[in-house]
């Protein structure tokens, strides 16, 4: 092992480990590398190290004192030494040589980054190629400019992300302010269009009803396709205003503790005539009929008869039309189901199906007419009621609609007819309110209108029965005795006012109050009504709140609300 | 190839002629990089993909972009992001150069996945100096001039650099002899 060991003379040493220095058992320099000679010019051989280095332990203060049982006792550990006249320290491995007794030291200087290099007048060259020392401040300049370009980096996606999501806060406002003028304008059409539309549907209603004269068979099938397509006018531009309040944020729900049997039958009755004209059965079906729902009771029954409309414009002759309800205790939510066995919806168009003014088949709005506003109506309010809306459908099966809307409370509900289906022809008009409500007979021939008075009179808790021209009229009054008459003029077999003539020749129902109701808005129209013996008087189409208040006006004290 | 080198094309062009020259460079050459990290490993293609639109863009041949693209590189780049170890490499010019083989070995040690170039020297004498370049990457060799005739500059140093192999004409590797006048090299 001696033999190989490399001898090497004293350049060849310094170039090795140009900061290494040599001392005696004195302490004293006996020679060092040329490098610590060149950036150290004060010390030289034969100094006492200690005059010119103090040495650093970990943790303690600096030892002033170098001394051989130092050296001896820690000869294991790393020596990192400060020079005292320059910035230098060393980090040095202490070897002891024997014969006579010295002690090397190998070192290199301790810097962390390059700046500190040039206080110390070194350069890359004053350090043995084997050094390590370089790579570490290489690596440290390296690191230290990528991670300069790292937060460059980051401070522009910073800038970028706030200038996009500014960009965003305007073009966000922008759409807002866009919305708004779009729902603001779809609002003012609307109401700009019903008005001129109610002199339309009135005008055709008195030619139909032979107002102005007599007409040939082919005069009243026009008048009639006039009506239906203003109805139809008059529902798109609804939907279309509702559609728009929703949008313009502007329709506020009226949420009241709602009987929910009570909205079902209601909405039945409203879409009756249609399912008969195509001979469809009619169903409803409910789990608990006690179930009340916090809900906008107009909204809801928009909603149902949306639904109905559809599955009954889409279903062929001979089918069926069922809406079930089902109270969900576990997700606290009720859900309306309208089941038909219609046309069906194909898979793939079901997505498209709550976009407005989307019929799915271009064929299909020719033979089926709607203003394609329906469903996204229906999807708005439900939404608005804190809800959902689902789907299922099958081509040629059919299709069922459920709307699921969050009802507190199921859990406590006594279980009521749980499996009970009531057909078309057990939807009777029902009466659940006090026998001491006021009781209100409705005439008139036109089942829309009958219908609508008649939902409306009971949401506003009054009892209603119903009579479908002058003689029946005169009938229930008979039968009934109601505490008011709302009497439509112009009606089959006997018309109002010989139905009013008739009431009033009895002495029975002098004091019982009768309102008219008609069309013609004609001037004298009044004073015949109220000359037959009518208490008021009011043309259509009728405001309802001001209906309302005109029936309590006459209704006898002691029966008002 | 180095974050840095795309980097300095950045600048190179930013500085001369303007950031819409060199959103048009970027464009041409299909770069979406914002900020390019310096340490970082890019497509070769990329920054031979910059060069090329630069040349269409700025109107200018290959090899004068190369060439005022190695210069920048040392006298602003590598100043600025690198100047304490620049100027560490050497307290003259012929140090430098010396020491740039050591430099890049170093480098290759460090980020291996960078591929660096390597440097040797040969014929060393007092006022000149071979250096060989190896790389694998073709076309460079003006740039290398550019930036030995950066490194005269930074030193202050007059030196004529002559490209004596051509890797791009059969040799193996790419030989430039640098040669200066008196310099103190103490």
């Amino acid at each position: 092992m001696t033999d190989s060991a490399p001898m090497l003379d004293r350049g060849q040493f310094s170039k090795l480990f140009p900061f290494h220095f040599i001392l005696d058992v004195d302490m004293r320099i006996l020679d060092m590398g040329s490098v610590l000679a060149r950036i150290c010019p004060k010390v030289v051989p034969g100094d006492d190290i200690n005059d010119h280095f103090l040495m650093f332990r970990l943790g303690s203060e600096p030892v002033k004192s170098l001394s051989r049982d130092f050296i001896l006792r820690q000869q294991s550990t790393l020596f990192v030494f400060k020079s005292t006249s320059t910035d230098l320290m060393l980090r040095c491995q202490v070897l002891i040589l024997r014969d006579p007794e010295r002690y090397l030291f190998l070192g290199s200087p301790w810097v962390r980054n390059p700046t500190e290099l040039k206080a110390l007048h070194l350069v890359l060259h004053d350090f043995a190629l084997h050094d390590s020392t370089v790579d570490l401040l290489q690596l440290v300049q390296l690191t230290s400019t990528s991670l300069h370009d790292a937060k460059q980096l980051s401070e522009k996606l910073e800038q970028r992300v706030a200038d996009r999501t500014a960009e965003l806060v305007l073009a966000n406002s922008e759409l807002s302010r866009v919305m708004r003028s779009k729902d603001d304008f779809l609002s003012a059409m609307s109401h700009e269009l019903r008005t001129p539309l109610n002199a339309i549907l009135g005008l055709s209603e008195s030619l139909a009803e032979g107002v102005y004269g007599d007409m040939n068979v082919k005069q009243v099938k026009s008048i009639n396709t006039i009506a239906e397509s203003g109805h139809h006018l008059l529902a798109l531009i609804n939907d279309l205003l509702d559609i728009a309040k929703i949008g313009a944020g502007k329709m506020e729900l009226e949420l009241t503790n709602t009987h929910v049997e009570d909205v079902c039958q209601a909405s039945l009755r409203l879409v009756l005539e249609l399912a008969q004209k195509k001979n469809l059965k009619l169903a409803l079906s409910m789990d608990n009929k006690s179930v009340m729902l916090t809900a906008d009771e107009r909204r809801l029954k928009q909603i149902l008869v949306n639904l109905l409309s559809n599955a009954i414009k889409f279903t062929p002759e001979g089918g069926s039309v069922t809406l079930a309800t089902t109270c969900d205790v576990e997700s606290e939510s009720l859900m309306f189901s309208v089941r038909d066995t219609g046309i069906g919806i194909a898979a793939e168009d079901l997505s498209r199906l709550f976009s407005p003014f989307t019929q799915l088949d271009s064929k299909l709005s020719r033979q089926y007419a709607g203003t394609g506003l329906g469903l996204t109506l229906v999807l708005r309010l439900v939404e608005m009621h804190g809800g959902s809306v689902t789907v299922e459908s099958e081509i040629g099966k059919g299709s069922c609609f459920t709307i699921r809307i969050p009802c507190k409370g199921l859990d406590t509900l006594i279980p009521h007819n749980p499996s009970g289906t009531t057909t078309l022809s057990e939807i009777t008009v029902t009466q659940e309110l006090p026998s001491n409500t006021p009781l209100i007979l409705v005439a008139d021939d036109n089942e829309i209108n009958l219908m609508t008075v008649t939902d409306y009179l009971r949401a506003n808790k009054l009892r209603v029965i119903q009579a479908r021209d002058g003689l029946e009229a005169v009938k229930m009054v008979r039968e009934h005795a109601p505490s008011l008459v709302l009497m439509d003029i112009q009606m089959p077999l006997m018309d109002g006012l010989d139905a009013i003539a008739h009431l009033r020749a009895d002495d029975k129902h002098t004091a019982m109050p009768i309102i008219a109701l008609t069309s013609r808005a004609m001037v004298g129209d009044r004073e015949r009504c109220m000359a037959v013996g009518a208490n008021d008087y009011l043309s259509k189409p009728v405001n309802m709140k001001q209906l309302v208040k005109t029936i309590h006006t006459h209704l006898p004290k002691n029966e008002t609300r | 190839m180095y974050g840095m080198v795309n980097k300095s094309v950045q600048e190179l062009v930013t500085i001369n002629f303007g950031v819409d020259k060199w959103e048009a460079i970027k464009k041409k050459a299909g770069v979406t990089v914002e900020t390019f990290i310096s340490n970082e490993s890019y497509p070769d293609a990329m920054t031979y993909g910059l060069i090329g639109a630069a040349t269409e863009v700025l109107g200018m041949s290959a090899d004068e972009i190369l060439f005022a693209f190695g210069e920048f590189w040392v006298l602003n780049t590598a100043r600025k992001d690198y100047g304490d170890l620049l100027s560490s490499a050497g307290r003259n010019m012929p140090e430098f150069l010396d020491y740039l083989p050591t430099f890049h070995t170093r480098v290759a040690l460090i980020f291996p996945h960078l591929k660096p170039p390597r440097f040797e020297t040969s014929d060393r004498q007092d006022d000149r100096i071979t250096m060989h370049y190896f790389s694998h990457r073709p076309g460079l060799s003006v740039f290398v001039r550019g930036l030995f005739s950066g490194v005269a500059k930074l030193y202050d140093t007059p030196a004529q650099i002559t490209q004596t192999k051509f890797k791009d004409k059969g040799a193996d590797h790419d030989e430039f002899v640098v040669t200066w006048g008196a310099v103190d090299q103490k």
